[in-house]
């Protein structure tokens, strides 16, 4: 991740050229956010036209909508805070981080990907929180234990199929190599579905450089590259595809509650479990409303609407509602470290392999 | 006299004030980061990112689909434009409207909808089911030049009608006259005057097919065929984020670009004509009758069918349908969407009002200024005038992520005193810029055919400047800026790239909408908001119709 510094510095040199004087700005963070505060705020006050006693957030979120959109107003309610929200993938809200980086807005970010929160922490973009509320319960292996970053729940990956075009699911990853499936499968794109890469780093990372024969199968086998995972997803709704490969479950399952001809199975052999987690950005103008809003998203009451948007809940107290439970799920021993390392070259050698 | 110098100057010099700050200097605060990568300054940076990526076989991908979407937006429009300048059938005038609508449609919705149609166990095959065979030739390389065509001829068709009509009927009766053959007439006098205007076209057609997104990230996709603005996005939207190699890219293509737009422009100053003279003219329009007029109305027919009647039909179906895994059936159809799209108070509701106040300010402002810079470019070759014909095409040859980008850049930077980033005007000045080269254009084509004795005509009957402006020059420039109007409140309406980055969180317009509900797996509802706000831009549209029936144009 040293390429994000280099962006970083070389962004403080143009400011530089332009007025010195930001250079100090950047260099030393809470001066800078201090100076940059006051224009902010007006410039807020101007779009929002109100301000509330309890003051407000902005939050960057990845993911389903109605989930977050549940999370805001339930917080919003508990705190009279008015919450602004900007909502998109992973690669989108980074990109809006990237872009408003020499004036940052956002307080809390929640990404789908631990990597790229992974990266965030090593970039020093976030503020630790080590006294949230319930931080102890969450899953150790996907959550900082200094309090960086919050995985505050997670999917699993499977094989997403067309139950009126499958009647027997295939039962392990390989099997979609097979001629059965020829010209059948979609797998979303790694660079633009996070889930995704974690699948495929995390598979690398237990079967090393033998792991990738399973991908060049899928390549020969006619499997598509297809978009994001929702882009994937859709072809084999309507039929125009049999399963996905790496799909995320939780769209499988709402779109199955929904009445859709879908199902999903965990092959045996192991899976990869995909945290989301949730960071306060060390630029937040609202450091307070931050820290109360990850108290939030790790209580009781948000971690149920966790799962009733059929997520795996990241606190491991809290049972899953009308899926398979975290327990049930049969998964690698992935590397994390292993992962965030070695996530821009995998994503761009699965492209090659699927070009 | 002096005066009317002063102030032409005092007008270049604020325009060429206005597009310096609006568009220069973003783009080259973005090139700035593309040759700045590594804390020293290093010119082949840009350079080296595109022969480190073996992309040489990407941009010829992207010039040779932007030929060839040349090519068949030609075919498409050049007989439309003839039929509907030419003939009765130009009384027709909600064709027009009907035409509009591909535009309106932002491009991933036209690819989704032709894609819904044609594939596997898609709409055609529920209903005939031995149409398997045309699914997978659809799905190839012409395939996509056909629906990028059918997306972009209103382009090239709305210059080429303007410029037909111009022309009017003396000209080609004095070949007639003097004994010309119809085939004579066409490659001697049409064809000769409309190159100016075509060269136009063709360039913005081929621009937008190689700027474009929607279709390449939806269509290519799936056949495999990748272009520069899938490479571009790549590096912007998705992890890891590297605006320096983006723009690495972007100036390629914007070179590119800058190349086929010196090829025009000399093409255009070769071939233009005055032809809007103090003469009166009068179109001659033929009347069509037999076997003529019916293969006419068939193609025009056939056009509707393919750029409206097909993707149309899959949008509509989708946005109707209660389970989309349960196919084409009486029952498998439902309402509910459209009721909760316009739920009063609703999140969609409230973007569709957005994007209405938005793209009704954008188009404004837009014909405004653009009006203003086309009439300070005017005829003259002078080199400011030059600067300001590439400033305001600019936004054009640049993919509308990168021009977006740099504004932020511009406008978010501390330094900068005003602060616009995450406002409403933010978005607004965003619209402006990226489609200010439609007004200009379209302004443009009309302005350098005004013959200038028309105004001294004026002068010489005691006319003052803004008699002669009111009176002489805005009837004659007036059919360029509703084109120009309409073309620009018709794109922002439908804006997506751009709103993506730049709407203040929690505001929304239809746009990102529609492709909120496609990423959250709501594709009905999605559907929907399409046939909504393409509805309401229609209605919009033909309202302003009504109002202009009266064309003034050829009446003097």
């Amino acid at each position: 991740m040293s390429q994000w510094k280099l962006r970083k510095k070389s962004a403080v040199l143009l400011l530089a050229s332009v007025m010195s004087l930001s250079l100090f700005g950047c260099g030393n963070a809470p001066s800078g956010d201090s100076a940059a505060k006051p224009a902010q705020d007006t410039g807020k006050a101007s779009a929002s036209g109100s301000t509330q006693a309890g003051g407000k957030l902005v939050l960057y979120s990845a993911g389903p909508q109605k989930l977050a959109d549940n999370i805001v107003s339930g917080f919003e309610a508990k705190t009279g805070v008015k919450v602004e929200m900007f909502q998109g993938t992973t690669g989108k809200i980074l990109a809006r981080m990237e872009a408003e980086k020499s004036n940052p807005v956002a307080d809390v970010v929640i990404l789908a990907s631990l990597p790229s929160a992974q990266a965030l922490k090593a970039d020093g973009l976030t503020l630790p929180y080590p006294e949230a509320a319930n931080a102890d319960k969450l899953n150790k292996d996907w959550s900082d234990a200094e309090g960086n970053y919050f995985s505050t729940s997670a999917s699993a990956l499977g094989i997403v199929y067309n139950t009126n075009l499958v009647s027997a699911p295939p039962q392990s990853w390989a099997d979609l190599g097979l001629p059965e499936w020829k010209d059948a499968v979609n797998i979303p794109d790694p660079t633009l579905s996070g889930s995704a890469l974690d699948f495929i780093t995390g598979y690398l990372s237990v079967k090393g450089e033998t792991g990738w024969k399973l991908f060049e199968d899928y390549k020969a086998n006619g499997t598509a590259m297809a978009g994001a995972n929702q882009e994937a997803l859709d072809p084999v709704i309507t039929g125009a595809k049999s399963l996905v490969a790496a799909g995320v479950d939780y769209m499988a399952y709402s779109a199955k509650a929904k009445g859709e001809p879908l199902d999903i199975v965990y092959p045996e052999e192991g899976t990869v479990v995909s945290p989301r987690p949730a960071a306060i950005l060390k630029s937040s103008p609202n450091v307070d409303n931050a820290k109360a809003f990850i108290d939030y998203l790790l209580s009781d009451e948000a971690q149920k609407l966790v799962a009733d948007a059929y997520l795996i809940p990241g606190r491991e107290d809290v049972e899953a509602e009308g899926r398979t439970n975290l327990k049930d799920i049969p998964v690698f021993k992935v590397d994390w470290a292993w992962m965030n390392e070695h996530g821009d070259e995998t994503a761009a050698r699965f492209s090659e392999v699927f070009k | 006299m002096d005066s009317q110098r002063l102030i032409r100057k005092m007008g270049v010099i604020l325009a060429l004030f206005l597009l310096i700050i609006s568009i220069g200097v973003p783009l080259l605060l973005i090139f700035w980061q593309s040759v700045y990568p590594d804390q020293h300054f290093d010119w082949l940076a840009p350079l080296r990112t595109i022969a480190g990526h073996e992309l040489s076989g990407v941009l010829l991908q992207s010039i040779w689909l932007g030929v060839c979407v040349v090519a068949g937006s030609t075919i498409l429009a050049l007989p439309l434009a003839w039929m509907m300048a030419k003939t009765r059938l130009g009384q027709h005038r909600w064709v027009d409207v009907i035409l509009m609508i591909p535009f309106m449609t932002p491009p991933y919705i036209g690819s989704m909808g032709w894609i819904l149609f044609m594939q596997k166990g898609g709409y055609l095959q529920q209903w005939l089911p031995g149409a398997a065979k045309w699914s997978d030739s659809f799905f190839s390389f012409g395939g996509m030049v056909l629906i990028m065509s059918l997306h972009l001829f209103p382009f090239l068709y709305l210059l080429l009608r303007d410029a037909l009509i111009r022309i009017g009927g003396n000209l080609e009766e004095a070949g007639a006259v003097h004994g010309a053959s119809a085939g004579y007439r066409f490659r001697k006098i049409i064809l000769p005057l409309l190159l100016s205007s075509y060269g136009m076209g063709a360039m913005l057609v081929f621009v937008k097919t190689i700027a474009e997104f929607g279709t390449p990230a939806t269509f290519g996709r799936r056949i495999g065929y990748y272009v520069m603005t899938s490479e571009i996005h790549k590096y912007i939207s998705s992890w890891p984020i590297d605006f320096g190699k983006a723009t690495s890219l972007a100036s390629v293509l914007l070179s590119v670009c800058l190349v086929m737009w010196y090829m025009q422009s000399t093409i255009s100053r070769k071939f233009t004509y005055r032809l809007v003279g103090g003469k009166g003219q009068r179109s001659k329009r033929y009347s069509l009758r037999g076997s003529k007029g019916a293969l006419c109305a068939l193609y025009i027919g056939l056009l509707l069918i393919l750029s409206v009647g097909i993707p149309y039909f899959s949008v509509i179906v989708a946005s109707l349908m209660k389970l989309r895994g349960a196919g084409l059936s009486l029952d498998n159809l439902t309402l509910d969407h459209y009721k909760e799209l316009l739920s009063w108070g609703s999140v969609s509701q409230k973007a569709l009002g957005n994007s209405l106040g938005l793209s009704l300010a954008a188009s404004t402002v837009a014909v405004l200024l653009g009006t203003g810079f086309a009439l300070v470019i005017g005829k003259s070759q002078g080199r400011m005038q030059r600067v300001i014909d590439l400033l305001s095409l600019l936004p054009n040859t640049v993919p509308g992520i990168v021009i977006v980008v740099g504004l932020i850049l511009l406008w978010n930077a501390p330094w900068m005193p005003v602060t616009l980033y995450n406002t409403y005007g933010m978005v607004v000045l965003t619209y402006v810029v990226l489609f200010l080269p439609y007004t200009v254009q379209y302004v443009k084509a009309s302005f350098t055919q005004i013959d200038g004795t028309l105004f001294q005509a004026g002068q010489v009957f005691g006319g003052g400047p803004l008699l002669i402006l009111r009176r002489i020059l805005l009837p004659l420039i007036m059919p360029g800026m509703l084109a120009g109007w309409i073309m620009t409140f018709t794109i922002a309406s439908r804006e997506l790239v751009g709103s993506l980055l730049i709407l203040p969180p929690s505001m929304q317009t239809s746009a990102t909408y529609i492709f909120a509900q496609f990423e959250q797996g709501q594709v009905s509802l999605g559907m929907a908001m399409a046939v909504v706000s393409v509805g309401m831009t229609v209605l919009l549209l033909l309202l302003v119709e009504a109002m202009n029936s009266k064309r003034k144009w050829n009446a003097s």
